[in-house]
């Protein structure tokens, strides 16, 4: 039962308080944003990035700036926000760090989604593809949480299994239809691995309001979910009504990670490495996870998205290529250290 | 000590011995019919005579040039499958492992994606012969299965940090094949998916001859090992006390397993799903015995993926529908059904 | 229609099933208000089943449990539990959350979802962490501690909840001898200065004659004796519940029985079933 976690017997007590914590973040949010908007293919200077989001000059640069580094500007940091938090709670819920949105299977089965509502139902609206993603997502959620609890109880093994076998159930589906439909092959597939890059400006606004939900959800939930970390027993004893806590959670899950995916696809990993950062940063609590965990997924995602401009330059990576490796080496220095 | 027979009472014994036949039976009916069936119909009489060394010149083209082998690298490939997923069933003692999930399948595509990548030239066409491609698709495969166990170490004889070692190399397998999709033409794109959804269709007899070749030994290792697999409702420390080397032992069923996916991945491409399904239709008609369960899962296996192949010739021509994909339709549900009903093994 | 000072607690035809199987069969037992009942019996005999019914964690359970009279299925989870607090059986936490954030786990059923963090909670918290001596290792993770100490601080999350009644199933079961003794005082102790009353499962005779007040032979879902240690530690008592042939002494230290098992007894003539 002893893991390497545990392992310093000197008191670990926080060196950082949670509101220092806050701050640094929020202050590297901002530094990542900026580099956001002035590193790429160009890279523009400060006032030209001012010039171009205040004074609308109608310039080349204006044009980029405000029209393509803009958006992804805002929609990296919200759908990295979504899936930190989302991933926290997906780590309470299931009582194992490994977990994570993707390694549940919603990721696929929001892919699943969209790739079945465009190349099945010609869906090509953003919007429409966006509400697909989220509706797929909602439906992964409960089925796999929902199998996987009911028979037999929730066991590591058993979520883990689930969730990868439903992923590539999932992944299966989509290389096929991707295969029907070769012209969208492409793109299909750029946006299947994760990215920020060519979104407009507009799902950042539909994606805001259902981050947003999911984040008052799960602060609401923090009391409950703080005493879910321990076993049933003790968590009933202490008044939670369990059932509903994990419902209202999971509910909470579906709306954050279906947001993300909506606005910028599959983004693997990001789910299951915030959560471990928050955690050394802020301990346990909820009330403190869920805020780290968003402004930490956010910084995350930011710079990812940044470091994909330039990986393979001066072609674009997908985001996704890059959390995916950087979160499966994370992933593999956990295991490898048994500190999950 | 464990014998590789059954240990039943004589009845049970009969009683299951009568189901492996008729599953044999069944298995030669469904080969002849996926041999008669297509594009054009051959009766079944012709195939037989075929077989038998007569017949028509074209009628024998058709059977031995191109039905045959699809049918016989899906038995094979099938087959190898399902016994990979016999094995990791049992060593894990849950019947959710499957081949898929141990990251062979994604570094089988990253190795076929990298081979499209580096052998073509600028008019998009292959500088070497594609009967390399099952090659690197194999490289890819162990590369990843070898990854897999050497970063897991010690840790390997757990079953679920073995699999979360091979979420994360499929993750960066994956992450790869992505990139190199995109970064290569369309052309290397739509090719590699469509290995990646899984067909039998462009399998030669020299392709078939190496999956043999390759096979052969394996399975007898495999089946050499099978014979000590502990009684599935057996635990660890029990196990052990019966004087199995347990990590020594998981760790090379665990790689055996994974050789065989690799080798039958490394042709068909992605069906990994087979492996799921398989062993539970094996233990549910012929139980636990080890002998039955293997034979009854190979077959099970080379006859869905014969099927799945003969369904995607019959009903969807003239697309060229991969037999993944109906493995895959077929294995939805299936799937749900199995994790809602009462779970009898250790979760 | 309280009799003259009744139980803090009256179980009544508390009736039990698992499927089939009747695990309590119409049990009925009092528990005395400011004392320290402990129930035991061999295994399989319902218990901790029963215990935990005390606590509502059962669903489908039919009979009363009173609590000072009022029926606990009337009350509220979180009301209930700012009565009874409960310490499970094997309690499992992450292995690298402090000490400080277990107990302050126990402050819950005092909290309304949007309120914050108070004064009152963290006077609960401290004094439940004094009162286990645990203070100095608040910060430490609970996966770095020792038996013992981790015992003692999953005691102290339940004292944070400051109930009246504390339940607590098999504690001292993976300890060692001198923790047992350590966790058992400490539970004394708060008994004797606090006044709260305790139900604990014991799985040890001799620990629970020794730290009872009020002890309870729990027999295949029944009550099958309740009173004083000294009239329950009775060969033919322990004989026919325990199926142990067994010597009673008085302990020399404590003025308590305590039981020297000789071996298995012979088969109670009973019907067989």
């Amino acid at each position: 039962m002893v893991s390497t976690l545990a392992m310093s017997p000197q008191s670990q007590g926080l060196r950082l308080g949670p509101i220092q914590v806050y701050a640094g973040l929020i202050l590297l949010l901002g530094l990542s944003m900026l580099m956001s908007l002035t590193l790429g293919y160009k890279i523009y200077s400060l006032d030209q990035v001012w010039m171009a989001l205040f004074a609308h000059d109608g310039s080349e640069v204006a044009v980029v700036i405000a029209g393509l580094r803009l958006p992804r500007a805002l929609i990296a940091p919200l759908a990295g926000a979504a899936l930190g938090m989302a991933g926290v709670m997906v780590q309470t819920l299931s009582r194992n760090r490994i977990a994570s949105p993707d390694t549940l299977g919603l990721n696929a089965g929001a892919s699943l989604a969209v790739v079945v509502a465009s190349i099945m139902f010609g869906v090509q609206s953003l919007a429409g593809l966006s509400l697909a993603a989220a509706f797929g997502a909602f439906v992964t959620a409960i089925v796999v949480f929902g199998v996987a609890a009911s028979a037999g109880g929730l066991s590591p093994l058993k979520i883990v299994l689930v969730g990868v076998t439903f992923a590539s159930l999932s992944h299966a589906f989509v290389e096929v239809l991707l295969t029907s439909n070769e012209a969208q092959l492409q793109q299909l597939l750029f946006w299947l691995s994760g990215a920020f890059v060519d979104r407009p400006i507009a799902l950042f606004y539909n994606g805001l309001p259902v981050v947003i939900i999911g984040a008052v959800i799960g602060i609401a939930l923090s009391r409950a979910l703080d005493a879910l970390q321990a076993d049933d027993s003790t968590a009933a004893g202490l008044g939670v009504p369990l059932a509903a806590v994990r419902g209202l959670a999971f509910v909470a899950v579906a709306l954050l990670t279906g947001a993300a995916v909506s606005m910028a696809g599959p983004v693997a990993f990001v789910g299951l490495v915030v959560p471990h950062a928050a955690r050394r940063l802020v301990g346990l609590r909820h009330i403190h996870q869920l805020p780290a965990a968003a402004l930490f997924g956010a910084v995350y995602a930011t710079l990812a998205d940044v470091a994909a401009r330039f990986v393979i330059y001066p072609v674009e990576a997908p985001v996704g290529a890059i959390t995916a490796v950087v979160g499966a080496i994370v992933l593999l220095v956990l295991l490898m250290r048994r500190a999950a | 000590m464990s014998t590789l027979a059954v240990t039943a009472p004589a009845g049970r014994r009969f009683g299951i011995g009568a189901i492996v036949l008729i599953i044999v039976g069944l298995f030669v009916l469904l080969t002849l019919a996926a041999i008669a069936f297509g594009s054009t119909w051959i009766p079944l009489e012709t195939v037989a005579n075929v077989i038998l060394g007569g017949g028509e010149k074209t009628e024998k083209l058709v059977v031995w040039q191109l039905r045959m082998p699809r049918v016989m690298a899906a038995a094979i490939a099938g087959a190898a499958i399902s016994f990979s997923g016999y094995l990791l069933q049992r060593i894990t003692r849950n019947e959710l492992a499957s081949p898929g999930v141990l990251g062979v399948v994604d570094g089988a595509a990253l190795g076929v994606v990298l081979f499209l990548a580096i052998f073509s030239n600028e008019s998009n066409a292959l500088t070497v012969s594609v009967a390399w491609q099952p090659l690197a698709a194999a490289i890819g495969a162990l590369t990843a299965i070898s990854l897999v166990f050497i970063l897991s170490g010690r840790q390997s004889s757990s079953a679920i940090r073995l699999l979360l070692f091979g979420i994360a190399i499929a993750a960066v397998a994956k992450a790869l094949t992505t990139v190199f999709m995109l970064v290569g033409p369309v052309y290397q794109a739509a090719q590699a998916a469509r290995w990646l959804a899984g067909a039998v269709n462009a399998i030669s007899w020299s392709e078939i001859q190496i999956m043999a070749i390759c096979l052969v030994p394996t399975v007898l290792v495999a089946l050499w090992l099978a014979k000590d697999l502990p009684p599935a409702d057996l635990d660890d420390v029990s196990s052990r006390s019966i004087g199995l080397n347990l990590p020594v032992y998981r760790i090379a069923v665990f790689f055996v397993a994974a050789v065989l996916t690799s080798i039958a991945v490394a042709f068909v491409g992605g069906v990994g799903f087979l492996g799921l399904i398989a062993p539970h239709l094996a233990r549910l008609l012929v139980g636990r015995s080890r002998f039955a369960g293997i034979l009854t899962s190979c077959l099970l296996g080379a006859m869905m993926l014969i099927g799945a192949d003969l369904l995607v010739r019959v009903v969807f021509t003239p697309l060229e529908v991969p037999a993944g994909t109906v493995t895959a339709i077929v294995g939805a549900p299936y799937f749900l059904f199995l994790l809602m009903r009462k779970d009898k093994t250790n979760g | 229609m309280a009799d003259l000072v009744p139980s803090r607690i009256e179980v009544r035809d508390l009736t039990l099933m698992y499927g089939h199987d009747t695990v309590l069969d119409a049990l009925n037992l009092p528990i005395p208000r400011g004392k320290v009942t402990v129930l035991a019996g061999p295994n399989g005999c319902g218990k901790s089943t029963l215990l935990r019914a005390i606590r509502r964690l059962h669903t489908g359970q039919k009979g009363q449990i009173l609590l000072d009279g009022i029926d606990i299925a009337s009350l509220g989870a979180k009301d209930l539990a700012r009565q009874i607090g409960l310490l499970a059986q094997n309690p499992s936490a992450p292995p690298d959350m402090t000490v400080e954030e277990l107990v302050r786990l126990g402050r819950y059923p005092h909290q309304a979802m949007l309120q914050p963090w108070s004064e009152k909670d963290g006077v609960a918290v401290n004094r439940a962490m004094d009162g286990t001596g645990v203070t100095g290792l608040k910060h430490r993770r609970i996966g770095s501690l020792s038996g013992g100490q981790l015992q003692r601080a999953w005691i102290a999350m339940v004292l944070a909840q400051e109930t009246d009644v504390i339940c607590l199933d098999e504690p001292v079961n993976h300890l060692d001898m001198a923790h047992q003794l350590d966790c058992l005082d400490l539970v004394s102790k708060l008994n004797k200065e606090d006044g709260r009353t305790i139900v604990l499962v014991l799985h040890d005779l001799n620990l629970a004659a020794r730290y009872a007040d009020q002890l309870v032979f729990v027999h295949e879902g029944h009550v099958r004796a309740l009173g004083q240690p000294e009239e329950l530690m009775k060969p033919e008592l322990l004989a026919e519940v325990f199926e142990v042939d067994a010597a009673i002494m008085t302990d020399p230290v404590h003025g308590r029985p305590i039981c020297i098992p000789r071996g298995r007894a012979k088969a109670a003539v009973k019907e067989l079933a």
